[in-house]
């Protein structure tokens, strides 16, 4: 698994992550990432985009979904032992949506807290750091979980700064003084698939 | 009769350099002139550099290099950057050493999900650059040049 670097040491670079540059064809074996040597190699440290955070917000909510389930699971078959009748949760129950939120919330704030990255932020290569690039804390992790549901109750607004805005922040992130970059050795991985790309098309 | 003559003139060759202040001799040589009457090209083809090297003991020599003052004058960077890392990678066994140290088929997945994901934020924000550029132009469309039309 590729290192990915400490929250401390990132420093948020403006713009987009590189003009790709595609690979001559013909020059011997071809890597299989699409990623040009340029864009590897500045690319720690900038803002990510939208489809990195949207794939990474996926993941966590299949994630997520999926642990408290075996959280419910886990439950009903503990009720079962130790009762001997189990229980049976309903997606209607107001118990079970308000135990959903409050293990979202948990989910998203301890992970942003501690290391600043999610599950699915670490698979896709991108971090949470202040806007200065230093890491996010506790007091912005806090306040960032908080806000996140803002910018979809805005019917979804809250995510155009993505896409618009050129340090790509969302509102959560305007709030919360925090910013999303890339955080994986991009470099190193174009290296690997050098190493082992022999015969194959990009 | 001979070796007397023999044993004379070395005893006398002996006293004559005894005498001689070889210092001062030398001082009065002008070294430039003489060394500009020397084929020093011919001189070098004439010597035998392996059979100079076999007497040479490199290791003394090395253990008398101070190696990191050596260093200390290296521009790592400088010699770094004129590596070509990729064609090194691709060309020899530093590629299977980097997979074999690092390579799974999971990390390759990762690379590959990663670097496809990176592409797409490019081609969003160049597609977002885009409709922010045409709705600027919709609210206050550039000024045409004044230009002649070219044939």
């Amino acid at each position: 698994m590729p290192t990915d670097a400490d929250a401390g040491l990132l420093e948020p670079v403006p713009g987009n992550a590189g003009v790709p540059q595609p690979v001559p064809p013909g020059r011997g074996p071809q890597p299989y990432l699409p990623l040009s040597t340029a864009e590897t190699q500045n690319l720690r440290g900038q803002h990510a985009g939208f489809a990195s955070r949207f794939t990474a917000f996926i993941v966590d909510c299949a994630v997520s979904v999926g642990v408290f389930m075996l959280i419910l699971s886990a439950a009903s078959f503990a009720a079962s032992v130790l009762t001997g009748s189990s229980i049976h949760w309903s997606r209607a129950s107001t118990w079970v949506v308000v135990a959903f939120f409050a293990w979202e919330f948990l989910y998203y704030e301890y992970f942003w807290t501690t290391s600043g990255k999610t599950p699915g932020m670490f698979l896709l290569g991108v971090q949470v750091v202040g806007q200065d690039g230093s890491s996010v804390g506790t007091r912005r992790g806090l306040l960032r979980t908080l806000a996140f549901p803002l910018s979809f109750l805005l019917l979804g607004l809250g995510f155009l700064g993505i896409l618009l805005e050129h340090d790509r922040r969302a509102l959560h992130d305007l709030i919360a003084g925090t910013a999303v970059v890339y955080c994986w050795d991009a470099q190193e991985a174009r290296l690997r698939s050098l190493a082992r790309g022999g015969g194959r098309k990009p | 009769m001979e070796s007397i003559a023999q044993g004379v003139a070395q005893r006398v060759i002996d006293l004559v350099i005894e005498a001689l202040d070889m210092n001062a001799l030398i001082a009065r040589i002008d070294l430039n002139i003489v060394l500009s009457r020397v084929d020093l090209d011919h001189l070098v083809h004439r010597i035998d550099l392996n059979q100079v090297l076999e007497q040479v003991d490199l290791n003394q020599i090395v253990d008398r290099i101070d190696m990191n003052k050596l260093l200390a004058q290296v521009d790592i960077n400088q010699i770094v950057s004129r590596i070509d890392v990729e064609s090194l990678v691709k060309n020899t066994d530093l590629g299977a050493i980097v997979v074999s140290s690092s390579g799974t088929l999971a990390t390759e997945a990762v690379d590959l999900g990663r670097s496809h994901a990176v592409s797409m934020d490019d081609t969003i924000a160049r597609w977002a650059s885009r409709i922010r550029r045409n709705h600027a132009g919709r609210a206050q469309p550039p000024e045409l040049p004044s230009t002649p039309e070219e044939p």
